[in-house]
């Protein structure tokens, strides 16, 4: 019985712990690793990571995809750097109504043409990235001073915003999905659509609720990566589409939904985030970052799904 | 299997429908592009569309499993590059079969982490994606390298009888993959396991071993697609899109070649005569928006257009 609990908590926790021993062997192994200024790239470079990989896990947990998630941020780093210019608060509110718009679309796209997630989301992201390319063809544009200071604000080189970032990102993240009437209509939509509807659960209304938090979030992430660059660019946010999805499935959310949670999603991550910089200081060619990148997912993905049906969650 | 009168006859209804489109597209570009219509640009955009009208054709029996392969871009990129660097602009047979080996290989292993480790393959295929990508950048460093065997390059940009050969080669696979497809056993058994898996393994059918074949063949024509574009290029310069995986823009776009033929991405349903159409689809309508004077932004605004236009037709002629 004990046993079988420790086993438990160590399932549902095994990217955190994986993660920690990750940075504990990574710090072992590199004096450079273990110092402020790493811990704070680390940080900053998982902030739009997991902002995106937010909305993709409430996604993927109704059983649904949002391929778009990456053209969103784009679109938010495009306009912001045209708009910011009048006045920047609502330059950032603008960016976010456009992105909620374009997640209700989404949401409506796929109840009303009932040709699946997949399809809506790959043709939204072929026409926003195509938008994004019209406001802004080439990088450049204007990011206002005081947004860039407020999103990178440190203290001796610490990122306080960053890092408060992923605090609430994780907490309201997690609390919505464990604590929240949504959160479990998310889970039962994922899990049985029919049972859910039968229940008395409106599952488009969920399923458009989902889209457009997906939408919000990529905005957000958007956002901050137009402060880290001081620029708008129309081709930016393209890798955060396959870095959401990484970071959802390493944390072990099952792609057919119902199963999973963000607070895994978080640590893939700051996982993915870490990758990349613990190359550089063993001095192992950066490129490598994509091979293991790959191989971590694979390999995590398969583990989450063997502890899965060991648990008899799912039908092989 | 015999299917019902109705399903066949509205199976057909859809194709009809989309053959119609596809005319209808030529006539008007026709009357308002000047020498677009002409015999001579519908075989230029044929033979600049051969490598990803076969990478669409892999793709298509994928999707018919109820699969989807996200890898097939970074293949036809990976053989490129490997295909160059081991001709190097001399050797012809043993780089060749070095790149088709390679497909198998990467087809192989995305089959076996697919189908024998059940490892949904959405996940396999980006992994895959994401590792040759690094294999890519550690191998060349991100430049082009190496040239294409002067034989390869003379029969990508060959003629037969007045046809491009790569032209030739893409219908001559897209035929023997719609005779596959129409009457082999494994056609059959394709689109049983992807209308329902469970129902085709309790007739008997090895699902496992299905789905393996299938990406197999996926990844083999993604090096043939890979090796005809190599001659083409002759020295290819893969785009190194920013962080993203080499290639994902190819998977994507024949993925939406696939919908927009009509094949259901629930599998089953569907094959590769109608993704040979939404090819041509595809292809006449981004050389019309180029002659027309917009860019590639526009390309991609339409490409959204199109997918969602069409993929909402199907629904309603096949309801």
């Amino acid at each position: 019985m004990r046993m079988s609990r420790l086993r438990k908590i160590f399932g549902d926790w095994f990217i955190w712990i994986f993660l920690l021993v990750f940075w504990g062997i990574s710090s072992a192994l590199s004096p450079f690793f273990r110092t402020l200024s790493t811990f704070a790239t680390i940080i900053l470079t998982a902030v739009p990571i997991a902002l995106v990989a937010l909305g993709q896990t409430y996604v993927i947990l109704t059983g649904e995809f949002d391929l778009s998630v990456g053209a969103v941020a784009s679109l938010a780093t495009a306009i912001a750097s045209e708009t910011m210019q009048l006045n920047w608060p609502a330059a950032i509110v603008l960016v976010l109504l456009v992105a909620l718009i374009i997640g209700f679309l989404n949401g409506f796209a796929l109840i009303k043409l009932r040709v699946g997630s997949f399809i809506v989301t790959l043709a939204m992201m072929f026409i926003v990235s195509g938008i994004a390319l019209i406001i802004r063809p080439s990088p450049g544009g204007f990011i206002a001073e005081e947004f860039e200071n407020l999103m990178l604000y440190n203290v001796g080189g610490f990122p306080v915003t960053a890092f408060l970032i992923l605090v609430i990102a994780g907490f309201l993240g997690e609390m919505i999905l464990q604590r929240r009437v949504l959160g479990r209509e998310i889970y039962a939509t994922g899990g049985n659509p029919e049972a859910a509807q039968a229940m008395g659960i409106n599952v488009s209304k969920v399923k458009i609720a989902v889209f457009m938090i997906s939408g919000f979030c990529a905005a957000l992430a958007g956002l901050f990566i137009a402060a880290r660059i001081r620029s708008g660019n129309a081709i930016v946010g393209a890798p955060y589409l396959f870095d959401s999805f990484t970071a959802v499935f390493m944390g072990g959310t099952l792609v057919t939904g119902g199963i999973g949670n963000y607070r895994n999603s978080l640590a893939a991550a700051l996982l993915i985030a870490s990758i990349s910089r613990i190359l550089q200081f063993l001095e192992v060619s950066i490129w490598y970052q994509f091979v293991i990148k790959g191989l971590l997912l694979l390999g995590v993905a398969g583990a989450q799904l063997i502890s899965v049906k060991r648990r008899g969650l799912i039908l092989s | 299997m015999k299917h019902g009168r109705k399903f066949e006859l509205t199976y057909s209804k859809d194709i009809i429908a989309l053959i119609i489109a596809l005319i209808a597209i030529i006539i008007l570009t026709g009357i308002l592009i000047p020498g677009f219509a002409t015999p001579l640009h519908m075989m230029l955009v044929l033979y600049s569309n051969a490598a990803l009208g076969i990478l669409a054709l892999a793709e298509t029996y994928v999707i018919l499993t109820g699969e989807i392969d996200f890898s097939i871009g970074s293949v036809f990129w990976f053989v490129t590059v490997i295909g160059a660097i081991t001709m190097n602009g001399k050797e012809l047979l043993v780089p060749l079969l070095i790149c088709l080996a390679l497909g198998l290989l990467v087809g192989f292993i995305n089959g076996v982490f697919t189908s024998l480790l059940r490892i949904p393959s959405i996940i396999t295929t980006l992994a895959m994606m994401i590792i040759l990508t690094g294999g890519l950048y550690v191998i060349t460093g991100g430049g082009g390298h190496g040239k294409a065997a002067p034989e390869l390059t003379a029969f990508s940009v060959g003629r037969t009888f007045g046809i491009p050969n790569m032209v030739l080669l893409w219908i001559i696979l897209a035929i023997a993959l719609y005779v596959i497809q129409e009457r082999s056993v494994f056609g059959l058994a394709l689109r049983a396991v992807g209308s329902n898996p469970r129902a085709a393994y309790c007739s008997g059918i090895n699902v496992s071993l299905i789905k393996l074949m299938v990406f197999v063949i996926s990844g083999f024509l993604s090096a043939v697609a890979g090796l005809l574009y190599l001659g083409y290029a002759r020295t290819p310069y893969p785009l190194f899109e920013s962080g993203v995986g080499v290639g994902a823009t190819l998977s994507l776009q024949s993925i939406a070649a696939v919908v927009i033929g009509g094949t259901s991405f629930y599998g089953g349903r569907g094959g590769v005569h109608r993704t040979f159409i939404g090819v041509l689809l595809l292809a006449i309508l981004s050389s019309a928006l180029i002659s027309l004077g917009l860019g590639y932004e526009w390309q991609l605004i339409f490409y959204g257009v199109v997918i969602l236009v069409v993929t909402g037709a199907y629904i309603r002629l096949i309801r």
